[in-house]
């Protein structure tokens, strides 16, 4: 069979939106069986990463969560680019710290075969407008800059669909990120290599549990994997990255494009969150078992 | 079109009369190919589908035979020691996770590395292929359109295509004047399928033409424009009158008067494709294999 990765550019299949209230249900409830399909970079494959048509698409395809890269321009403006410099993703040059909006107002975003494409560097403004009730948005990169993207998404309405991620200790994440707990969603990243990862998750599961862990889990023979069951009734999702091995233990997308039922490494690991570049190809199959409805 | 290619025709369906054999896909594509036709257009794809996996990889390649293209373009350049590979760039930078010219590094070294996938990243698993594994992935299923082979290589090319037995599944292409190329490869230029280029910045482009027309008689050209002002664009009339097939690049702006891929994404196909064919394109090379092969089976234009 062949798989129909970007169904959603022609003929727009718009039979799979959901509300933006049961999404943030859904990612509240870390006991449902549903799994969250969170999109890397937007649907890169059928547009520029980090376009406002990569998250267009991802809304078309019913994604959950769109993962989207923040960086600070030299004149204050916050933009979307993954990389430090905008060479690979642009028609320009140079580091985004060091440009100014202006400039980069000017360029276009290049395709994934390194062409130019009528697509522009979206702001972070804009693109939070584009989700405004329509998907959940993980802000890479932003920790660092997070007050002037907390003032964008305020201004906008759209604090309740802002998810960030840190791998930072709970009383680190209180001092420094204390005021924004309780108003955006922040996930802690847990390295399951790191000797530390068992209690780190511990003082997290005191009170107050975050909506989601991320862990990354390089091999998938980890004792600690039999923990995420637990730790989904305590009241924590658990998400875990398809996108390359080293965060699955060789359970990744890649793998999976050439055999769906790698996913299920996912499903009967009590994984109930899973970041992917390969969005269409795990929607389907979750769709395909009820677990995306 | 000439007669030898009629009696080509004639001697390939009167050998699958006498064995009573199913003609393979890609001899029914190279029909198609020779026969261009308003009632089944040819869907190229660009590199292979890279949107799905590496440009000019092998997963890219079996993804487009199971789509249904007909045609994959891809690039060739030649190694240190001496072997095809396919390799869009000069250098291995941006499509693998190593460093270096294709030219200074041997097939062992580039061997080692792995391809990365559209957004930069290495985990594709994928290699870069030689031009031999190519060939043998496609052989029965589908043609090639091999670039950058232009006036250099293709000899070298010619050499794995008889070795793997598909010289009939290969077209060649470039943009150099006839004698160039007569000059350089001799009788070799009577031996394969050679698609011409037209190219608006050339200013001799038909006596360019009728060099080719009157030397090896191309069944099919790649025609280039920028606007519809270009000499090249009123040349399609002249491929109509002699029934030579007109391969149009929806790729970028400046190739097709602007009706690109992602015009037809923004505006839907049939400002973009549906113009090229309505203007006599018999072939459409595409970024977008899989939206364009949906739009021309809904218009009845790719029953096999």
């Amino acid at each position: 069979m062949v798989l129909a990765e970007s169904k959603v550019l022609i003929g727009k299949n718009t039979n799979h939106l959901i509300s933006i209230d049961s999404m943030i249900a859904n990612l509240e409830n870390s006991n449902n069986n549903q799994v969250m399909v969170v999109a890397h970079r937007g649907d890169w494959r059928n547009a520029p990463e980090n376009s406002l048509q990569a998250i267009e698409n991802c809304i078309t395809m019913g994604v959950d969560i769109v993962e989207i890269d923040v960086r600070e321009t030299k004149d204050g403006v916050l933009v979307l680019m993954h990389d430090e410099t905008i060479d690979r993703t642009t028609t320009g040059k140079g580091k985004v710290s060091e440009l100014a909006w202006e400039y980069l107002q000017t360029l276009n975003l290049r395709d994934g075969i390194g062409h130019s494409t009528p697509h522009k560097i979206p702001t972070l403004e804009e693109a939070l407008l584009l989700t405004k009730d329509k998907i959940l948005v993980n802000l890479d990169k932003s920790y660092e800059i997070f007050d002037k993207c907390f003032k964008i998404a305020k201004k906008l309405g759209t604090v309740n669909q802002v998810i960030i991620k840190g791998a930072k200790t709970r009383d680190k994440v209180e001092k420094e990120f204390g005021q924004y707990l309780g108003k955006v969603y922040f996930m802690p990243i847990v390295r399951l290599a790191d000797p530390e990862a068992p209690k780190t998750v511990e003082k997290y599961l005191l009170d107050n549990v975050p909506v989601a862990f991320e862990f990354t889990v390089p091999q998938d023979t980890i004792a600690f994997i039999e923990q995420f069951n637990e730790i989904r009734k305590k009241g924590s999702s658990i998400w875990v990255n398809s996108l390359w091995p080293q965060h699955n233990g060789g359970h990744d997308d890649e793998k999976a494009v050439l055999d769906q039922t790698i996913y299920d490494w996912f499903i009967n690991n009590n994984i109930d969150i899973i970041q992917t570049d390969r969005p269409q190809v795990l929607l389907d199959y979750l769709r395909s078992k009820n677990l995306h409805n | 079109m000439k007669k030898k290619i009629t009696l080509l025709a004639v001697n390939l369906l009167f050998s699958s009369l006498v064995f009573a054999q199913e003609q393979h896909r890609a001899a029914k594509i190279l029909e198609h190919l020779r026969k261009p036709s308003k009632e089944y257009i040819l869907a190229v794809s660009h590199r292979g589908d890279w949107r799905y996996a590496p440009e000019n990889s092998l997963q890219a390649i079996q993804r487009c035979i199971d789509l249904g293209v007909d045609i994959i373009e891809l690039d060739f350049r030649l190694t240190k020691d001496g072997h095809l590979v396919a390799m869009h760039d000069e250098t291995v930078n941006r499509t693998t996770n190593g460093n270096g010219n294709v030219d200074e590094l041997t097939l062992e070294e580039i061997k080692k590395l792995s391809l990365k996938n559209a957004a930069g990243v290495k985990h594709s698993r994928q290699q870069v292929p030689t031009l031999e594994e190519v060939m043998m992935m496609v052989k029965g299923k589908v043609m090639v359109n091999l670039d950058k082979t232009e006036n250099r290589w293709v000899k070298e090319a010619y050499e794995v295509l008889k070795r793997t037995e598909t010289i009939d599944h290969a077209i060649f292409k470039g943009n150099d004047d006839f004698d160039v190329m007569r000059e350089k490869y001799g009788s070799l230029m009577d031996s394969i399928i050679y698609m011409p280029k037209l190219w608006p910045e050339n200013k001799g482009v038909r006596s360019y033409r009728k060099n080719y027309e009157e030397a090896i008689n191309p069944f099919y050209y790649e025609i280039l424009f920028e606007s519809t002002e270009a000499e090249t664009f009123k040349m399609i009339k002249d491929l109509k009158r002699d029934n030579d097939g007109f391969l149009a690049i929806a790729l970028w702006d400046e190739l097709c008067a602007g009706k690109t891929d992602e015009l037809a994404m923004l505006e839907g196909p049939e400002k973009a494709w549906g113009w090229l064919i309505e203007k006599g394109a018999t072939a459409v090379m595409t970024d977008r294999p899989y939206e364009l092969l949906k739009y021309l089976r809904q218009k009845g234009l790719h029953n096999e």
